[in-house]
């Protein structure tokens, strides 16, 4: 199996950033629209997209960003992400490599990864930063073609999400395995959540969205979370619902590297419309630095 | 995953009952085969307890004593603060009774497993000073749940300060721990903190992974009988029933290389984070 390989270097040309080299291989595709937003705003928008609409089993798909001192580039899609059924036992896999320059803002904002059922699909995105870039990392999954039933029927997804500052420090290292194959199976760990969501937000240059991101969640969840009133035991006798209805919408908050660069949400959701909301309204902040808002 | 109720566990469990019911039993089958089956049973156990005492002939019994030190609930490490985010399970109303209890102590081994017995299995291989702070910067920037983060740092440092102290016939403990204090960049994580201890203390690997998960269980346990979820007869049979479950974790995510660590259980992940935001709570995870 060979890997497709891209590549998309961004750099400054008289001020601006620009896409400089951008070279993609089947079934990839790279589109760089000139306009997105303002012209006041320097930020690239890199749109990536598959032919197809999506992963075929056994796809392997590796991609390279260079993204130069004091650039901004956000990479996206334009839909969710289907991993097709799996032949065999064929994994697809993505690839994504980022060196985020000084001063420069990397925004990775896609829709979700929705994995068929019997699905197999790993993803591995290695970013690696200086002390003083920015990055954005939205990584998200939902439960499969939920609307229709088919509710955490794939047989393999891993995301993993490493960030690493100079001589290789490791500052954020996240993997989530969910297989078939474990001894709980994969539907009775979600509940009845559908959708899977990490926002990561790190860097000088988004400290405004990470107070306010850190605020809106606490105050948001505060109000979720409570005593139950009705003492244990008693909620399934009694049958009442309100006792037992559960968030439709939980997230969390943590900070993490050093000098609490970062902080990282993650979100669970019965529903992937309530998720593109939320990241609509959270990210909304960013809008002077990438002339659009992202998720609008 | 459902666990079928053992025959041989039920009939034991009415005898060790008071003598009244063991009468009210006895009479029940008190036909013959009844009392062959009984006698059967118990010949089978008695078996099997010889076979089992055979084989821990060769056990170094002084490494047994400091091992039930180890794995201990007195030991003061401070376990006892920690609910494991089973208290904001509760209050997000994911965990309501004794079923839901048995669920969420299931997926937080297998995320315990998956995520940290990586670095059990590397300290205890290799308890040299290097090694465990290598392996504390890397769980560092794989706890990036606050809340699980804090939690680990506390009850690792609680449990370096405690094992310098009582295994003083390892001198290695204390000077790792005087070296990394000292050098100010170890947070002392619990996991390889508890991987370094169990090196040092002659365990075998495999016991020491499948001793973190036993007190990953005991933990969260605890804190289920005081969190109301449970008596405290129903958490012990309740620590046996999931123990076979246990097991298959610790067989399924053991000796494994930290590169592979990972979360298996992202909806407690997201639960555990929200800990800081109950208004009132018992833990401090």
């Amino acid at each position: 199996m060979e890997m497709e390989k891209g590549k998309v270097v961004v750099e400054k040309v008289r001020g601006k950033s620009t896409v400089i080299r951008s070279f993609s291989k089947y079934p990839l595709k790279f589109i760089t629209p000139r306009k997105v937003g303002s012209s006041i705003t320097d930020a690239v928008w890199i749109y990536s997209l598959t032919y197809g609409g999506g992963i075929v089993s056994g796809d392997s798909i590796s991609v390279e960003f260079t993204i130069g001192d004091g650039c901004t580039a956000v990479l996206t899609t334009q839909s969710s992400t289907k991993v097709y059924k799996s032949l065999g036992s064929k994994c697809s896999e993505q690839v994504l490599e980022a060196r985020i320059g000084s001063g420069a803002l990397f925004v990775v904002i896609p829709d979700p990864v929705t994995c068929f059922s019997t699905a197999r699909y790993s993803q591995k995105q290695v970013f690696r930063v200086v002390s003083d870039s920015s990055l954005v990392i939205v990584d998200w999954f939902t439960s499969g073609r939920h609307e229709s039933g088919e509710k955490w029927d794939f047989e393999l997804y891993r995301s993993s999400n490493c960030i690493f500052a100079e001589g290789n420090q490791p500052v954020f290292l996240d993997t989530v395995l969910l297989e078939q194959s474990s001894p709980v199976d994969i539907a009775e760990r979600m509940h009845e959540y559908q959708v899977i969501a990490m926002v990561l937000i790190y860097g000088p240059k988004l400290k405004h969205v990470q107070d306010q991101v850190q605020e809106n969640v606490k105050r948001l969840m505060s109000q979720q979370l409570q005593i139950p009133s009705t003492r244990l035991g008693c909620c399934a006798k009694t049958n009442s619902d309100n006792c037992l209805v559960r968030p439709a919408f939980i997230a969390s908050c943590s900070a993490f590297g050093p000098k609490g660069m970062g902080v990282v949400v993650r979100v669970a959701s019965t529903t992937t419309e309530a998720v593109y909301r939320f990241l609509h309204h959270q990210l909304a902040g960013m809008e002077p630095l990438l002339g659009v808002s992202p998720y609008s | 995953m459902p666990l079928p109720a053992s025959p041989i566990f039920t009939i034991h469990a009415h005898f060790s009952k008071k003598k009244k019911k063991k009468k009210k039993i006895s009479q029940k089958i008190d036909s013959l085969e009844g009392g062959l089956l009984v006698c059967f049973v118990m010949d089978q156990d008695l078996v099997e307890t010889e076979k089992r005492r055979k084989r821990e002939i060769n056990i170094d019994p002084g490494l047994q004593w400091s091992q039930w030190q180890l794995l201990d609930s007195i030991l003061p490490t401070g376990g006892f603060a920690h609910s494991f985010g089973l208290e904001a399970a509760i209050q997000a109303r994911l965990v309501s009774g004794p079923d839901d209890l048995q669920n969420f102590v299931i997926h937080l081994l297998e995320n315990t497993g998956s995520l940290l017995l990586p670095f059990v299995y590397s300290a205890t291989m290799n308890p040299t000073l290097d090694n465990c702070q290598k392996l504390d910067r890397i769980l560092d920037a794989t706890l990036s749940n606050e809340v699980g983060r804090k939690a680990s740092v506390s009850q690792g440092s609680s449990l370096m300060r405690v094992a310098a102290s009582v295994f003083t016939e390892l001198p290695s403990l204390k000077s790792m721990r005087d070296v990394c204090i000292g050098s100010g960049v170890v947070s002392f994580h619990h996991a390889p903190v508890f991987g370094i201890i169990c090196g040092l203390l002659g365990m075998d690997s495999g016991t020491s992974q499948r001793a973190y998960i036993f007190m990953t269980m005991r933990d969260v346990i605890s804190a289920a009988t005081r969190l109301n979820l449970v008596g405290p007869l129903g958490a012990a049979v309740l620590q046996h029933r999931v123990a076979s479950v246990a097991e298959s974790m610790v067989k399924k995510w053991m000796d494994r290389s930290v590169e592979d660590a990972c979360q298996t259980a992202p909806l407690l992940d997201t639960i555990q984070g929200c800990h800081t935001y109950l208004f009132s709570r018992l833990f401090c995870s």
